[in-house]
């Protein structure tokens, strides 16, 4: 139901750029800055330190690409954002979104149906960047912990947390069954299923942050090679 | 005495083929909503002036309309909440008009019949007991309260006409889903004939809720997760087939 006397200029703007959705351009930011750095400039190992965009999960990236592509909190971004079905919530400010055709999630994205097995590979990809965490501390010969182990353990907990507020994980982890306390199945608390659920709600912020971590990350490391960022030395011992 | 301008839309489809936005001069009164504004108009200025309300606390789900656009309920709505003092006041666009503000929202009746009932599991002994780690998922649900603004911002149901039963559906059908005692599984049901996979997780339903009910998070996507063990997942297709029967 249109405003009788709404001004038009409004109508030109997109809406997608009038309403806060900083996970969506984020996104396409860092994916076009990501693939043009990796390509551009190589920077494998440093210090010690291995670029999250150069661990052996860029070997399979076209996963954890589809991994995030087929998520429930990016569906809703490019959904929105991208496909403009619908651009927003409110209900004056739709533009075409009626008249163009729609098939949701029955047509070509009936492929997010498979979510949980990109999840699966994501499971897959987890432990390398618990392994370059191990290099940063280990490669001198000496345990070294630095500043840059520091923050390739923050990104390395934060993918974690993001792979595992996954909704595919709520349903597999508890969510599938309907009874969780009965005679074939005894479990009063069901507090893995909670914990997991509590996480879940935060899963858009956490994807976000994730995404956000690697790119911080990876500007950290190159800031070191370029001598722009020094790689402060916290904790030293022979091994 | 300090007023506000209401601007209502009227229509009555018997006689008139488009509608109107009428501005009402209403006396403002600290802590009113925009449903004692509306009840103001009835009274004293237009008598024939059609809308619902009920219960006056957000409960009944009888005065649901768009707001300045939103959906919300009338009687949740403080008029000091809304933006520049501006008040559009339109029925909720997802279904036919009756008059004014009053739509007719009695297909969801026959959609709510055609959604499997609650069919309890054989050999249950009596009385039936239920723990309480059981009874939180479905009991989320049953706070709904059926004003269907979730239906109306979906913008399936709204723009498309897809087929697609509603948020309202497919939290009714994973509250059936969810409760220990039942023994059917909606969710392909959900899919197949309800149109669950034209919902694209846009989570507008969550967002106008006035019960804050998580409907994409707790009800939508684990059916969808629900139906992909019966649709699409083989390894989930091929444990279900070993099982065969029983509740999970």
């Amino acid at each position: 139901m249109k405003a009788a006397n709404e001004s038009s200029w409004k109508q030109l703007i997109p809406p997608e750029f009038l309403e806060p959705n900083w996970r969506f351009w984020s996104f396409v930011f860092i994916s076009i800055l990501g693939s043009i750095l990796i390509v551009l400039y190589t920077v494998p190992v440093y210090d010690g330190l291995t670029d999250p965009f150069y661990t052996p999960t860029v070997l399979i990236l076209p996963l954890v690409v589809l991994f995030r592509l087929t998520c429930y909190a990016y569906r809703k971004d490019y959904h929105r954002h991208l496909f403009n079905h619908p651009n927003t919530c409110a209900a004056d400010v739709r533009l075409d979104s009626g008249k163009r055709g729609y098939t949701g999630e029955t047509g070509f994205f009936r492929i997010e149906n498979v979510h949980r097995y990109f999840m699966y590979t994501a499971w897959g990809i987890l432990p390398f960047f618990y392994y370059d965490i191990y290099h940063s501390i280990v490669y001198t010969g000496a345990i070294t912990v630095s500043l840059g182990t520091v923050i390739l353990t923050i990104n390395a907990v934060a993918v974690t947390v993001y792979t595992f507020s996954c909704h595919s994980v709520r349903h597999l982890i508890g969510g599938y069954r309907d009874c969780v306390n009965c005679p074939a199945n005894r479990n009063s608390k069901n507090s893995l299923y909670r914990f997991q659920s509590r996480l879940n709600g935060h899963h858009e912020a956490i994807a976000w942050t994730s995404l956000i971590m690697f790119v911080f990350v990876d500007l950290f490391i190159r800031g070191m090679v370029a001598g722009i960022i020094p790689n402060i030395v916290l904790i030293h011992g022979v091994l | 005495m300090d007023s506000v301008t209401v601007s209502v839309y009227r229509r009555d489809p018997a006689t008139e083929k488009e509608g109107r936005y009428v501005d009402y001069v209403v006396p403002r009164e600290e802590g009113m909503v925009v449903l004692d504004a509306m009840k103001y108009i009835e009274r004293h200025i237009d008598p024939t002036l059609s809308l619902r309300w009920n219960c006056m606390a957000g409960k009944c789900g009888s005065c649901s309309a768009e707001i300045n656009n939103k959906p919300s309920l009338m009687c949740k709505t403080r008029i000091d909440s809304l933006k520049d003092g501006k008040i559009k006041v339109s029925p909720i666009a997802a279904y036919p008009l009756i008059k004014d503000l009053a739509t007719d929202v009695s297909q969801n009746w026959d959609l709510l019949k055609r959604i499997p009932p609650f069919t309890p599991r054989e050999g249950l002994e009596r009385p039936w007991r239920i723990s309480q780690v059981d009874i939180e998922r479905s009991k989320e649900f049953k706070k709904c309260i059926e004003c269907f603004l979730c239906q109306d911002v979906c913008h399936v149901i709204r723009e498309h006409k897809a087929g697609y039963f509603g948020p309202r559906h497919v939290v009714k059908a994973a509250s059936l889903d969810m409760h220990p005692l039942d023994s059917l599984d909606r969710s392909e049901f959900m899919n197949k004939d309800a149109g669950l996979g034209y919902c694209n997780i846009t989570k507008c339903c969550t967002e106008v809720c006035p019960e804050e009910i998580h409907i994409t998070d707790n009800a939508i996507i684990p059916e969808k997760e629900r139906a992909v063990n019966a649709q699409y997942d083989p390894i989930a297709i091929f444990l279900r087939s070993r099982r065969k029967g029983g509740k999970r």
